[in-house]
C-alpha cells in the first residue's frame, strides 16, 4: 500500500459520493445524502492521510518538501481543498443539494491527476527557484481561494436549475423542494465569491513576494500572472455590481460561472501558453 | 462650480464607467496573454503584411503592457478611483457619525410574529433583563424612550465603513509605487566569468550602458545537482569591491537576492564561458615550474631560454587524440608551432617514431624545456539580474493596507442591532432587527442568536 493507492480509492469514493448526492436530488431519501456525506467525509480524512504520507515519504527520499510542487500534487491539493470547503459550508447550512454540484469537480480533479497523459506521479527534488519559504503559503492561499470560486459556482449552477424549474411551477415541489432556497443560494455563491476573492487577493501578493525574492520583480506580466489577474478582476466586479449596483440572483450565479471558468483557465489553460509558472515546461 | 467641471465629475464619479473600466482592462489583458509579448514581436512583425504590421506596431500590441492604450486606462481607472471615494466620503462620515436614534425608518416593518418574543412580564420589569442580555453579548447598549416603545442599540465595528477607503487607497499607492518604479528603476543583466568582475551593466530593453560606482567580483560559480539530473543549487560567491577594497562579500543564490548599494543582485543564469583555461607547466633538467592558466591569445615568456609563447588554440579533442594547446613558440629569433596534448605519453607510446614523423607534436622539442599540459578546465559564468526598483516600499505598503482593508470590510463589517420593548395588548413585545454594511447572512445569524438568549431570560 502506497499513498498513490490511496489517492485512487478517494477518487473512487469521490465518485460514490458523488452518485450518492445525486440520488438524494432525485430520490428525496434523508438516507441518500447522509451516506453521501459520509463517504466525502472518510474520502478526506483518507486524503488528508495520503497528503501527510506522501509528504513523509518524500523526506523518506532525502529530498523532503511540502507536496504542492507539480501539477499531480496541486490537483490532489486542489480536490482537497474543494472537499474541505465544501464540507465546511454543508455543516454550517445545513442542506446537502449543494454537493451533487461540487463534489464531481473534486472527482474529475483526482482522476485528471492519475489518468492525464504528462503528468508525473512522481516525487520529484525541488529545483532552485521553488526552494522557498513563500512556496507553501502562495499555494495554499491560492488553491484555497480557486476551491472557494468552485463551490460559488456548483451553487451558482445550482441556482439557475432552481431558478428554472421555480419559473415554470412557483412552487417548491419535487426536486426543487429538495434543493435549497433561491434566498439562501444567492448568500451563498456571495460568500464563497467573497472568502475566494480573499483568499486569492492574498495568494497574488504571496506570489509577488515570492517572485520580488526569486526573480527580483515583483510583477512580471507572465500569463499565470496575468490570467490570476483577470479572475482577480472578475470577482472584484462581481463584489462591486453586488454592493453598488444592488444585482443580485441570475446575475451573481452567472458570474460565479464566468468566474469559475477564469479559474480554470488560470489554473490549467496558461499551461499551454510560454511562461514561468509553466507546470508542463519541467 | 461649472457646467463642464460638473459633467466631468459626474463622468468619473459613476461606478459604471469603473466596471466599463475593468471589463476593458480585462479585455486588454485577455489579448495580451495571447499575443506574444515584447520579446517575440520582432519574430511576428516579419510573417505581416507590412500595412498589418504597423497597426499591430501602432496600437502597442507588441507591448500592451507598456502601451498607450493600457496607460490611458490605468490613468482613467485611478481618477474614477480617487473621485468616486472622494465623492463618497462624506456619506460614510455621515453614517459613521450617525447617532443610533432614530432607527432607520422601515426597520421593524415585515418581521413575522414568530419572530417576535412576547413576554406575560410588564415592560418596566422585562427591560432590565433585556439589557443585561444585550450587556452580557455585547457590552453597554444605548438606549431611547420613544412613543413607539424603549430602543436599545448596539453598534459593532463602526471602523468596518472605512475599509473600501483602505482597499482603494491601497490600490492607488501600489499604481503609484509602479509608475515610480518604472520611472526612476533599471532593470539589469550580465554574466561575470569566474574570477573576473564588471563594473558596467546594461540596462535591459535599452542599449544604455551604466557605470557602477563599485565594482562586482565573481569569485567562484558552484552548481550542485540531483542524483537525478535536475539542478539543486545554483550559487555565485560574490564580492563587492570599491576603491580597491572588498567592502562586502556574499553568497548568491536563487530565491535569495543581495543588496549592495542600492541595487539588489539575483541569481537568473550560468553557462559555460566559451574561452577554456588551460593548466600548463614546464620544466627543465633542475626543475618544474608553478601552474600556469592560459586561455587564448595569452603569451608567457621562459626568459633564461629566452622563449616566449602565445596560445593559439585551446582544444578539447583534436584528432581523437584528448585536450591539446597549440603554442607559437618564439625562440632565437624563428617562430615554431607546438602541439601539446595532455596525454602525450600515451599517444607517443601507441605511435612509435612519432616524435621523428611529427616534430611539432613533442613537448621536448626545444631542450631542455618540456612542456606539459595537465588539463583544461571549463569557465563557468554566472548570470545576475540587478535591479534597482524605488517603488517597492510602496507597492508593499498599498498591498498590505488593500489586504487590511479587504478583511475588515468582508470579515469584520460593520453591524447595528436594536431591539425594541413595548406594550402589545396584555403582553410585552420584543422585537430584534439590524443594520449590515454587508450581505446579511451572519447578522441574521446574530440576531437569531440574540433572540434565543432573550426567550431563555424572559420566559414568556
Amino acid at each position: 500500500m502506497s499513498h498513490e493507492t490511496i489517492f485512487s480509492w478517494v477518487t473512487f469514493i469521490y465518485f460514490a459520493s458523488f452518485v450518492l448526492y445525486l440520488f438524494q436530488v432525485v430520490l428525496d431519501k434523508n438516507f441518500w445524502g447522509r451516506t453521501a456525506s459520509l463517504f466525502a467525509r472518510v474520502g478526506l480524512a483518507a486524503h488528508t492521510l495520503a497528503i501527510f504520507w506522501r509528504w513523509k515519504a518524500s523526506y523518506d527520499l532525502g529530498i523532503g518538501h511540502v507536496p504542492l510542487t507539480n501539477l499531480y500534487e496541486s490537483l490532489i491539493f486542489f480536490a482537497w481543498t474543494i472537499i474541505l470547503i465544501y464540507l465546511i459550508l454543508e455543516w454550517r447550512i445545513k442542506s446537502r443539494s449543494a454537493g451533487v454540484c461540487v463534489v464531481p469537480v473534486a472527482f474529475l480533479a483526482m482522476a485528471y491527476a492519475s489518468i492525464a497523459p504528462g503528468i508525473s506521479d512522481k516525487i520529484e527534488p525541488l529545483i532552485p527557484a521553488l526552494q522557498s519559504n513563500w512556496l507553501t503559503s502562495h499555494v495554499v492561499t491560492c488553491f484555497m481561494g480557486y476551491a472557494a470560486f468552485t463551490v460559488a459556482f456548483g451553487c451558482g449552477i445550482i441556482y439557475l436549475v432552481q431558478d428554472a424549474i421555480m419559473g415554470k411551477t412557483e412552487k417548491k415541489t419535487g426536486i426543487s423542494g429538495r434543493l435549497p432556497s433561491l434566498t439562501l443560494l444567492d448568500a451563498l455563491i456571495y460568500q464563497c465569491a467573497t472568502l475566494g476573492f480573499i483568499f486569492l487577493t492574498i495568494g497574488i501578493m504571496t506570489g509577488s513576494i515570492w517572485a520580488h525574492y526569486a526573480w527580483g520583480s515583483y510583477w512580471s506580466w507572465d500569463p499565470k500572472e496575468t490570467w490570476s489577474l483577470i479572475t482577480w478582476l472578475i470577482y472584484a466586479i462581481m463584489l462591486h455590481s453586488q454592493y453598488v449596483r444592488g444585482w443580485h440572483g441570475k446575475r451573481m450565479a452567472l458570474f460565479a460561472f464566468i468566474g469559475f471558468a477564469s479559474v480554470l483557465f488560470t489554473y490549467l489553460g496558461v499551461n499551454y501558453l510560454p511562461g514561468l509558472h509553466s507546470y508542463l515546461k519541467s | 462650480m461649472s457646467k463642464k467641471t460638473n459633467l466631468l465629475l459626474q463622468f468619473f464619479s459613476s461606478v459604471k464607467l469603473t466596471i466599463v473600466l475593468l471589463i476593458l482592462i480585462v479585455l486588454v489583458f485577455i489579448l495580451a496573454s495571447f499575443l506574444p509579448q515584447h520579446r517575440e514581436t520582432a519574430e511576428v512583425v516579419k510573417q505581416l503584411s507590412p500595412n498589418a504590421a504597423k497597426l499591430f506596431l501602432f496600437f502597442g500590441l507588441a507591448d500592451l503592457y507598456h502601451s498607450p492604450l493600457f496607460y490611458l486606462l490605468m490613468v482613467l481607472l485611478s481618477f474614477n478611483l480617487i473621485i468616486c471615494s472622494l465623492q463618497r466620503l462624506p456619506v460614510s462620515l455621515k453614517q459613521y457619525r450617525a447617532s443610533c436614534f432614530p432607527e432607520p425608518s422601515g426597520l421593524f416593518e415585515n418581521i413575522p410574529d414568530n419572530r417576535v418574543i412576547f413576554t406575560d412580564k410588564e415592560k418596566a420589569q422585562a427591560s432590565p433583563i433585556l439589557e443585561a442580555c444585550l450587556r452580557e453579548k455585547y457590552g453597554n447598549s444605548k438606549k431611547s424612550e420613544t412613543e413607539r416603545g424603549l430602543l436599545f442599540c448596539v453598534e459593532r465595528r463602526r471602523f468596518s465603513i472605512f475599509g473600501v477607503y483602505a482597499v482603494h487607497l491601497g490600490i492607488l499607492i501600489m499604481i503609484a509605487g509602479a509608475v515610480a518604479g518604472s520611472l526612476f528603476g533599471f532593470e539589469a543583466d550580465v554574466n561575470i566569468t569566474e574570477g573576473e568582475s564588471i563594473d558596467t551593466v546594461r540596462i535591459a530593453h535599452g542599449k544604455e550602458i551604466r557605470k557602477l560606482d563599485f565594482s562586482v567580483r565573481c569569485d567562484k560559480f558552484t552548481v550542485e545537482l540531483y542524483d537525478n539530473g535536475a539542478p539543486k543549487t545554483y550559487r555565485s560567491d560574490l564580492s563587492f569591491i570599491r576603491n580597491n577594497q572588498v567592502e562586502s562579500k556574499g553568497a548568491l543564490l536563487v530565491n535569495h537576492p543581495l543588496t549592495f548599494a542600492d541595487l539588489r543582485f539575483y541569481q537568473m543564469s550560468y553557462g559555460v564561458s566559451p574561452e577554456t583555461k588551460a593548466i600548463m607547466t614546464y620544466s627543465d633538467d633542475r626543475q618544474k615550474s608553478a601552474e600556469i592558466a592560459l586561455t587564448q591569445g595569452d603569451f608567457f615568456a621562459i626568459p633564461q631560454y629566452n622563449i616566449h609563447a602565445h596560445v593559439l588554440r585551446v582544444e578539447e579533442n583534436v584528432m581523437q587524440m584528448g585536450p591539446a594547446v597549440k603554442l607559437q613558440i618564439s625562440a632565437s629569433g624563428k617562430d615554431f608551432p607546438l602541439w601539446i596534448f595532455q596525454q602525450i605519453d600515451e599517444i607517443a607510446a601507441a605511435n612509435p617514431g612519432l616524435f621523428s614523423q611529427v616534430p611539432v607534436f613533442n613537448p621536448g622539442l626545444f631542450k631542455p624545456v618540456v612542456f606539459s599540459l595537465k588539463r583544461l578546465e571549463r569557465q563557468y559564468f554566472t548570470g545576475l539580474h540587478i535591479v534597482r526598483d524605488p517603488g517597492v516600499p510602496f507597492v508593499a505598503a498599498g498591498g498590505a493596507l488593500m489586504v487590511a482593508g479587504l478583511l475588515i470590510i468582508f470579515l469584520l463589517p460593520h453591524r447595528r442591532i436594536w431591539v425594541k420593548i413595548q406594550e402589545s395588548g396584555t403582553k410585552t413585545a420584543i422585537i430584534v432587527a439590524g443594520r449590515s454594511n454587508r450581505h446579511s447572512a451572519g447578522l441574521e445569524k446574530q440576531i437569531a442568536g440574540l433572540r434565543d438568549l432573550i426567550r431563555r431570560k424572559i420566559p414568556s
